[in-house]
């Protein structure tokens, strides 16, 4: 097989081992962590901005769709080549250009892993606060693209309240330098307009990110429950007291059960549910707000209320939380985690309507949530294998996003709309609401060549996207 | 009167209703936005209701100013035209309030201050303290991402804004974001709105989230002597395990100035920095054991204040802009955006450059955030003055920042820019504008790059 002219030019730019074009090795890179896949043409590694400029400006001349990578851990499809073309991985730009302990910023690659940030500035005291699950192998580039959340976001935000400033390469290879390294820099901030655009707007080249400094002291609590819709009253009394934990995290009993089978984390393996809760700060106030969660925890019919005794203790719990997804994986063939969004005072509601949703159509369904935000990840178990259960999983989760947007709620929290959610949007979102959306889209891709069918809803017909469902129409 | 004044008239009357068209001269000479005065305020009551009157101006080629309570109209380059104020000073509804989710919407004309009051009632606030108090309006708030010294601790109005809905040129009311505290559905188009000062569209609608009202909270205070002990101060408070709410550095000046007529009134002879903390008694007991300490090790001694008194202080110093020029007719009032720790190099030079322009400085800088007020105050405009602002925007961007001028008299900004050079991305920012407000309807001429 010989390489295609496109493959020739992009070796030229960037060398022979930058260029994966080979049937065996673009398959690699034709899925991300949604069940869907569709091939890229060819995967090119840049390791400068100046070869993203060259990529991006051959890809315009030979109207080529465009898509950046980092480490293919999004859930909604976002890194996938929906009509092929050329994806950018982001391998070999991971390099820590500054690190500014005073100012407590950092300038990065969009390459390097979430965690090397935090672990390069820890020794002096700080770390990089967004933390999805899979912060150990993200990248920050696609923190930026999806604005990622994770636990700590209660108390912190997400990604778009850490960064300030962004390089940016557009599509017809113009480069620009969005915020600075300063909040506020006079003129439209592009910086927060770009963070979560889920690579359709521009390919990030550099990220201007915010430190924070680690607190004096840290509890993890972990609240066990034997009736479930405890667990959300107990999440629902905390806030109403006024208190905001760090992370408020809960669990369901089959979640849990999966979890410690995998783990061993110390859950109980005969709980109806569970909240893991942290509260960080000055000591005085962290034993305060502790022993404050606690009373409420046990006012709410919590059967115990552990707290972590050592570092270790604390880590594994954590371990057993950010691991969920993987635990449950152990114990289905397939799975179809959502990512929606409620007011949190109607948790209680929506685990009860989620309790029918999963008895109607005979699916398993676990449920982690990041309780004190609202933020839902049931996990809908299945065997693609099975096509009446897929089209059942699909039905299941159409109805709990649907039942999120009348409780006023969102798509997505987290995740990013993506492919997976493209068409659901004119359920929060009316045509002219999508049409401000389609009007900014055009100021920066305005051919749509860059990372073509995501987060606005279809216009083509099926036909012209590649995107397979893999694992048996789950969409 | 002019036909085409005529027109106009007759236009927003047929959408809002005679009583909300006014066209009284002192009201509108109260909107003036460097010296420009509109021929008429238009007043809706609904979103529809803005939109259409918004559309209309476009469609018979007036310039509309979005305001409420105008105490931002001097910010910016002076207007290209200006025809129509637009007020949302009736836009008062809250749609949505559950204390217990911590969100709310509103209709942004509603005051700051009974916002507060309103939210207070749960133990809520909107942890900010803009320029403009009480007196601004939750719309310019969030059009012009007015923080101050809180934003240490809590972020600005682009860190609470939930979602938004907004009126354009093209008579639709479009929505952004949601209600709930996590959401990445589409584009964040409020992040666009959020410091446009009102060059792109009306905020409408916001949806805000809340904070639970702090239990007890103590001030500080540290004369530093230099601004050398206050640079060490900073750095020793900022990275230890405290974390203020808010701090300050003022110049003596400064100080003098802000204390003057409230209960703490007393002469300053050197600069001093305030910071605020929140918690229990108890954690208030070891912040103060630490502030003593970490003074101690700068040498320099500290005081502690009732929150009360210093609740007064704090105000006046986010709100500096409403009550200085009651002191000095011809103040000039800079904004420096940079990194923090160039701050006291910039009060420094800034010290330098006016001695030898006998100007009077008083310089209010907000630590950990990088903001720094420079006021020189005069009591009539000199020449001068623009020769000086543009040796402190040139200090201000050598230290890595930019120089804004937020206030001063409009005859200078025929000279000046109010927001300085524009960057590689303004291209952008003006394809942006052109695709919201094609015929430069909103606020023309006022915002970077004269848009």
């Amino acid at each position: 097989m010989k390489p295609r002219p496109l493959v020739r030019e992009l070796t030229r730019l960037v060398g022979p081992d930058a260029v994966l074009w080979r049937p065996e090795d673009v398959m690699l890179y034709e899925y991300d962590g949604l069940s869907v896949t569709a091939p890229p043409d060819v995967v090119v590694f840049p390791s400068a901005t100046e070869h993203v400029v060259e990529i991006v400006k051959l890809a315009a001349r030979e109207g080529v769709p465009i898509v950046a990578r980092g480490a293919g851990t999004g859930l909604s499809g976002g890194s996938v080549a929906a009509e092929g073309g050329i994806v950018v991985g982001f391998a070999r730009m991971k390099k820590i250009i500054e690190i500014d302990i005073e100012n407590l910023r950092a300038r990065v690659q969009p390459g390097v892993v979430n965690m090397d940030l935090t672990l390069a500035v820890s020794d002096q005291g700080c770390y990089f606060a967004p933390d999805p699950s899979s912060q150990k192998a993200c990248t920050i580039g696609g923190n930026v693209s999806e604005n990622a959340g994770g636990p700590h976001t209660l108390a912190y935000g997400v990604t778009t309240n850490h960064i300030l400033g962004l390089e940016v390469v557009l599509p017809d290879g113009e480069v620009i330098h969005a915020g600075a390294r300063f909040w506020d820099r006079p003129g439209y901030d592009l910086t927060g307009f770009i963070v979560g655009s889920e690579g359709t707007l521009g390919i990030v080249t550099e990220i201007t990110a915010r430190l924070s400094r680690k607190p004096e002291a840290v509890k993890t609590l972990l609240a066990i429950y034997d009736d479930i819709l405890d667990a959300p009253g107990t999440v629902a009394a905390i806030t109403a007291r006024r208190i905001t934990p760090a992370a408020l995290e809960m669990m369901d009993g089959f979640t849990l059960r999966a979890v410690e089978e995998a783990f061993h984390a110390g859950f109980p393996m005969d709980s109806a549910a569970v909240l893991l809760i942290e509260v960080e700060g000055l000591r005085e106030a962290v034993e305060d707000n502790a022993d404050q969660i606690e009373a409420i925890c046990r006012e709410n019919h919590a059967r115990d209320v552990r707290r972590a005794k050592t570092v270790e203790e604390r880590d594994l719990l954590w371990r057993g939380r950010k691991n969920a997804f993987g635990a449950l994986g152990r114990i289905s063939p397939n799975y179809y985690v959502q990512d929606g969004v409620i007011p949190r005072t109607r948790l209680p509601e929506m685990l009860q309507f989620i309790a029918q949703v999963s008895e109607r159509h005979q699916l398993r369904i676990g449920n982690i949530f990041h309780a004190g935000d609202g933020n839902l990840h049931p996990l809908l178990m299945f065997d693609a294998r099975d096509k009446g259960q897929a089209v059942r999983v699909t039905k299941a989760a159409q109805e709990i996003m649907a039942k999120c947007v009348e409780m006023g709620g969102s798509l997505t929290g987290e995740h990013g709309i993506g492919i997976e959610k493209r068409d659901l949007m004119p359920l929060i979102f009316s045509p002219d609401d999508l049409e401000a959306m389609r009007n900014l889209k055009a100021v920066f891709n305005p051919t749509g060549s860059l990372n073509p069918a995501k987060l606005l809803p279809s216009t083509k017909m099926c036909g012209e996207t590649r995107v397979q469902a893999s694992t048996g129409g789950v969409l | 009167m002019s036909t085409a004044v005529e027109t106009m008239q007759r236009e927003f009357l047929a959408i809002v209703g005679p009583s909300n068209v006014v066209s009284d001269p002192a009201a509108c000479a109260a909107l003036n936005a460097d010296g420009k005065v509109p021929q008429c305020i238009v007043y809706p009551t609904s979103a529809e209701e803005a939109a259409a009157a918004l559309r209309c101006a476009a469609e018979l080629g007036l310039a509309v100013i979005p305001c409420r309570n105008g105490t931002k109209l001097g910010v910016g380059n002076p207007p290209r035209r200006y025809d129509v104020a637009l007020s949302l000073k009736d836009m008062n509804h809250v749609w949505h309030y559950e204390p217990d989710d911590l969100t709310v919407t509103v209709e942004p004309g509603m005051k700051f201050g009974d916002f507060q009051h309103f939210v207070g009632r749960q133990g809520l606030w909107l942890p900010l303290d803009p320029p403009g108090g009480a007196r601004a309006s939750l719309s310019g708030i969030v059009a012009t991402n007015a923080a101050g010294p809180l934003r240490l601790f809590y972020g600005a109005p682009r860190d609470m804004v939930l979602g938004m809905k907004i009126a354009t040129v093209e008579g639709k009311v479009v929505k952004t974001g949601g209600r709930v505290v996590k959401n990445v559905a589409g584009y964040d188009i409020a992040k666009l709105l959020i410091g446009s000062y009102g060059t792109l569209g009306v905020i409408v609608e916001t949806s805000f989230k809340l904070f639970p009202l702090p239990a007890e909270r103590k001030t500080f205070v540290i004369p530093a002597g230099t601004l050398g002990i206050a640079r060490d101060l900073r750095r020793r408070v900022l990275h230890s395990a405290l974390t203020p709410l808010r701090m300050v550095l003022l110049d003596a000046r400064a100080a003098e100035l802000t204390l003057a007529g409230t209960p703490l009134e007393r002469s300053v002879k050197e600069p001093e920095i305030w910071l605020e903390m929140a918690g229990s008694a108890r954690v208030m007991e070891r912040c103060h054991r630490e502030v003593e300490g970490l003074a101690k090790a700068a040498g320099a001694p500290f005081q502690r204040l009732t929150s009360d008194d210093a609740e007064t202080v704090w105000t006046r110093i986010a709100d500096l802009q409403s009550w200085l020029p009651a002191r000095s007719a011809g103040v000039v009032i800079l904004k420096a955006l940079l990194p923090d720790s160039a701050s006291e190099e910039l009060l420094s030079r800034a010290e330098q450059e006016t001695e030898n322009d006998k100007a009077r400085l008083a310089g209010f800088v907000q630590l950990g955030v990088g903001v720094l007020h420079l006021c020189l105050l005069y009591e009539a405009t000199t020449p001068a003055v623009s020769g000086l602002i543009l040796r402190l925007r040139a200090a201000a961007e050598s230290l890595g920042g930019v120089l804004i001028i937020e206030r001063c008299h409009w005859d200078l900004k025929e000279r000046l820019d109010a927001w300085g050079t524009a960057g590689d991305d303004f291209a952008v920012m003006k394809k942006i504008k052109e695709v919201w407000d094609p015929k430069g309807t909103l606020s023309p001429g006022r915002f970077l790059g004269r848009l």
